[in-house]
């Protein structure tokens, strides 16, 4: 299989790991989970750097949020008080959707967003969340907004380590709403179009805030800007949820793979959006 | 961190509860060298991750062998098919398959066992929703994913309750 692999690391800290990272080269890849490596069979690969014993495995409450260890996996996320509780489970179900549980067993947070899929299963509602990426290099940390991160080549994300995924506090209103669609072939297969939603209620049914993201339907997870502002300041009702799902219909820009051709998705966007608006309604208690 | 050896390195991890070194290429995937220790209930299927077949415990949860490096299973403990029976006794799961017929060309049985056997470890008492969640992850050609359930259920069923009821609360 990856017989040109000459050597496997095991490093036990970032600092560790960044410095085999730079001498690899470019013939090196970073292991977390495995299992999106390993398919991608990559056999011009030389050097692995397994980062899972790095320091990297946690989900820690912030001042400002809540930060995730690259290497914790979907089956911890998925089981995670600390997300049960966030944005109403939102990022747990998510971690819940990913693939068999042996999948969910390996697969990591890190993983799930450094490889870049459009179809992502964490990346759609930590976008919607306006998640974080801190990205270790060789002179020091920094920040960036996961919707930078995740539009860089796939070539530039390899070379850096992602070290953690930090979650600013979401708005806390007593009736807000979220929520996760995911439309697949079958319950296992990764998303053909995936919705994350979350809408704030002020007063009789007026849209505070809203939040929309999408999935599989570009070359990254959209936030789509113009449907949050056909919802804000609007009471919600059947006729403000069809401008806002247009909205998305217009936004999107999908592709046809194996999976669905670019019109079907176009039209599952709108369907999901609806139910994803729908179902942050009815956890906020309110009826459409 | 232990220096890197070119081409071949050591990994040294519990099977089945029996303390081993493997000499493995750095590349190698564990599914290879699991087989090629003699392991053969680790079966070889899809290798994509997608059926299942090549399913281990790797500390107590089941992953897909065919989807991860050797080397990633350093100090860890593995338990495949092989480690389930107790001599001639054969684990409760493994049973409860013989039972219900729920075992049909074979080649998926070692992985849903396994499966089944964290579920229970973890879940003493499941809901069918939740062995079919937990078997999920294994493709069945035969397509008999009925029975595997059954038998899981009735593993589960078979199980003393920690909290049974007893004669005490029974006649109350």
């Amino acid at each position: 299989m990856f017989d040109s692999v000459e050597a496997f690391y095991r490093p036990a800290s970032v600092h560790e790991a960044l410095r085999l990272l730079q001498r690899g080269k470019g013939q090196t890849r970073v292991v977390a989970g495995g299992t999106d490596l390993v398919v991608e069979g990559d056999r011009s690969i030389r050097f692995l750097i397994d980062i899972t014993h790095a320091g990297l495995t946690y989900i820690k409450r912030k001042a400002t949020g809540l930060a995730i260890g690259a290497t914790t996996t979907m089956a911890e996320l998925e089981e995670s008080a600390l997300l049960g509780g966030l944005a109403g489970g939102l990022l747990a179900r998510a971690a819940a959707s990913c693939g068999s549980i042996q999948i969910r067993n390996m697969a990591t947070l890190g993983g799930n967003m450094s490889n870049g899929s459009p179809a992502a299963d964490m990346a759609v509602p930590l976008v919607a969340l306006d998640a974080k990426v801190v990205i270790a290099g060789p002179r020091g940390r920094r920040t960036m907004p996961l919707t930078a991160y995740l539009a860089e080549p796939a070539e530039m994300r390899r070379r850096s380590l992602l070290v953690e995924v930090a979650i600013p506090e979401p708005p806390r209103d007593k009736r807000a709403g979220w929520s996760f669609q995911k439309f697949g072939r079958t319950a296992l297969d990764i998303a053909v179009v995936s919705v994350a939603a979350g809408i704030g209620f002020g007063p009789r049914g007026r849209v505070k805030w809203a939040r929309l993201a999408l999935g599989a339907v570009a070359p990254a997870p959209l936030r789509i800007a113009a449907a949050e502002q056909a919802l804000v300041g609007r009471v919600m009702d059947r006729a403000v949820m069809a401008e806002a799902c247009a909205a998305v219909e217009r936004a999107v820009h999908p592709i046809t793979d194996v999976r669905a051709t670019a019109e079907y998705r176009t039209e599952l966007s709108r369907v999901l959006s609806g139910r994803a608006l729908e179902e942050c309604a009815g956890q906020a208690g309110w009826a459409l | 961190m232990k220096a890197p050896v070119l081409k071949t390195m050591e990994v040294r991890l519990t099977v089945n509860g029996q303390p081993q070194v493997w000499t493995i290429a750095p590349g190698d995937l564990l599914l290879d060298v699991l087989r090629r220790e003699g392991y053969f209930g680790v079966k070889r299927g899809c290798e994509n991750g997608e059926c299942g077949a090549c399913t281990i415990l790797l500390n107590d949860k089941p992953v897909n062998t065919c989807l991860m490096f050797a080397a990633q299973v350093e100090g860890c403990g593995i338990v495949t098919v092989e480690g389930l029976a107790d001599g001639a006794k054969l684990h409760p799961v493994q049973e409860a398959f013989l039972d219900h017929g729920a075992v049909q060309c074979g080649f998926c049985t070692p992985g849903m066992v396994l499966s089944a056997k964290a579920l229970l470890d973890k879940c003493p008492h499941p809901t069918e929703e939740q062995v079919r969640e937990a078997l999920g992850g294994h493709l069945c050609r035969c397509t008999g994913y009925r029975k595997p359930v059954e038998a899981v259920l009735a593993a589960a069923k078979k199980a003393k309750r920690p909290r049974a009821a007893k004669p005490a609360e029974v006649t109350r």
